[in-house]
């Protein structure tokens, strides 16, 4: 059996994705500030570590005891983000430095919590959740979108910098999804409503992220690497 | 044909087709389509020999009066393509300034024009039944530049393109439509306009170029393929996927 980490996995894409990890029979290191979605979950295969992004150290700390458990770290998907919408005149530093520090600084953490492992197997798989809003921005979305696309950034240097290490890193960027995190900003109504303005007519659920992710995690995809998978039924067709 | 659904591949006699032919084949009827009739029989007999099925047909997909009769032979023989990868295409090396009319138009042809041509023969069994993926042959180079391959990168360049029009035009009849965006990959196009000794060299220039150090194989693109005309990609179309090591990052 390998391991798989989820960041954000308490919630939205990533209990969906821990979810059908655990399905696929891999153990998972789940992490988030909360388990949420994944409390009360009894699987064996299970890990809940009650981890925040910011904190290097428990991340390094769960990663030796997964890897201790199972002898090999396979791949980590980054799924926690915070996303608050606000004016941009409004914007206060305070949520500024939030999402900088969870959705930028937090991936980056987590991934150098990962990769001291995945050099030594000479093997791992990367996934990096961006969104459509790393490329096409979004009304009073700067800080949100400034760290997605810092995540775009973040991706392609992890790619770059270990291929040759046996390491592939991707990115995912899901357009407008069904989960927690778009009712944060908006009614119910409004959410659905995007599917006006999707080619395929629907917005996205948690699990054409999670079917995309387990196909770029896999070595299905072992010729992909440093890309950037859309997601989002067309919108924007690029 | 039989209970397996049935897919058409352009181009499968050789390289990504034919890799792409052999892995479809578990779960689909494959129309091995090319230019090299005697391939695509190679390509059909290895699919039966190893438990599929196939059929093999003869098309130039730059010529409309060749797709027709492709299209006809599937209508009366087959039956309805809800799923097809158009991987037919040559490369013709040359400087802009040295490439002749003549080459600039078989490239374009086989290229953009073999993509239209064939999404135009497929797409309204696909109107008809609901659904329906596609997936063209583009390249890095629809993206990046490289020297002497000026035809090359427009032909890709427009398939692209021409992706993304099926992708917005057919979204609402439930047909998806996406590109591969290969990098170097060890197949006979590599080869193609190379003496031995050149061929050798750009393989271990292409490998040492690239962020993973090495050639992509055939097969890895078929496994792209399988992900873009399965249900798992549903919600993606208008995309273009690339399966290139690291050579191209945007």
């Amino acid at each position: 059996m390998e391991t798989m980490i989820v960041t954000g996995a308490g919630s939205g894409i990533g209990s969906a994705l821990t979810r059908r990890l655990l399905d696929e029979n891999y153990h998972v290191s789940a992490w988030d500030r909360d388990p949420g979605d994944l409390a009360g979950a009894n699987d064996a295969n299970l890990d809940f570590c009650e981890i925040d992004v910011r904190d290097a150290d428990a991340m390094a700390a769960a990663v030796a005891d997964a890897a201790g458990k199972t002898g090999k770290i396979a791949g980590l998907a980054t799924c926690a983000a915070i996303f608050h919408t606000r004016p941009f005149l409004d914007v206060t530093e305070d949520e500024w430095n939030a999402h900088l520090s969870i959705n930028l600084k937090g991936t980056l953490l987590a991934c150098q919590a990962v990769l001291p492992r995945m050099l030594e197997q000479k093997s791992g798989s990367i996934l990096l959740f961006a969104s459509s809003i790393a490329r096409r921005g979004a009304a009073e979305s700067a800080a949100y979108a400034a760290t997605k696309g810092g995540v775009l950034g973040l991706g392609r240097a992890i790619a770059m910098d270990h291929a040759r290490s046996g390491i592939r890193a991707n990115i995912l960027s899901p357009g407008i999804t069904d989960t927690p995190q778009p009712r944060g900003n908006m009614s119910e109504d409004a959410m659905y409503g995007w599917a006006d303005n999707i080619p395929l007519g629907r917005i996205g659920m948690p699990d054409d992220m999670v079917e995309t992710a387990l196909f770029l995690l896999s070595d299905e995809a072992s010729f992909v690497t440093g890309q950037d998978i859309r997601v989002n039924g067309g919108a924007s067709l690029f | 044909m039989g209970d397996k659904p049935n897919i058409l591949i352009t181009g499968a006699a050789s390289g990504i087709g034919r890799a792409s032919a052999l892995r479809m084949a578990k779960a689909h009827h494959v129309i091995v389509a090319d230019r090299d009739g005697d391939g695509a029989d190679t390509v059909a007999s290895e699919i039966t020999a190893a438990g599929g099925t196939a059929t093999s047909i003869i098309v130039d997909v730059g010529n409309g009066a060749s797709v027709r009769d492709m299209k006809a032979r599937i209508a009366s023989d087959i039956g309805p393509v809800l799923s097809a990868f158009f991987a037919a295409g040559i490369f013709i090396r040359g400087v802009t300034g040295d490439i002749s009319e003549a080459d600039w138009d078989r490239m374009i042809d086989i290229h953009v024009k073999g993509t239209f041509l064939c999404c135009q023969a497929v797409i309204p069994d696909m109107i008809a039944a609901k659904r329906g993926a596609i997936v063209t042959m583009s390249s890095d180079f629809a993206v990046m530049a490289v020297p002497g391959a000026a035809a090359y990168m427009a032909a890709k360049s427009a398939i692209y393109s021409l992706t993304k029009s099926i992708a917005l035009e057919f979204a609402p009849h439930n047909i998806r439509a996406n590109a591969l965006g290969p990098g170097p990959i060890d197949t006979p196009i590599l080869k193609s306009g190379r003496t031995d000794a050149e061929y050798e060299k750009a393989r271990e220039d292409l490998a040492e170029s690239l962020p993973l150090g090495r050639l992509g194989r055939p097969e890895e693109v078929a496994a792209v393929l399988d992900f873009l005309l399965s249900d798992r990609s549903a919600y993606m179309t208008g995309q273009i996927i690339h399966p290139n090591g690291g050579q191209l990052m945007w």
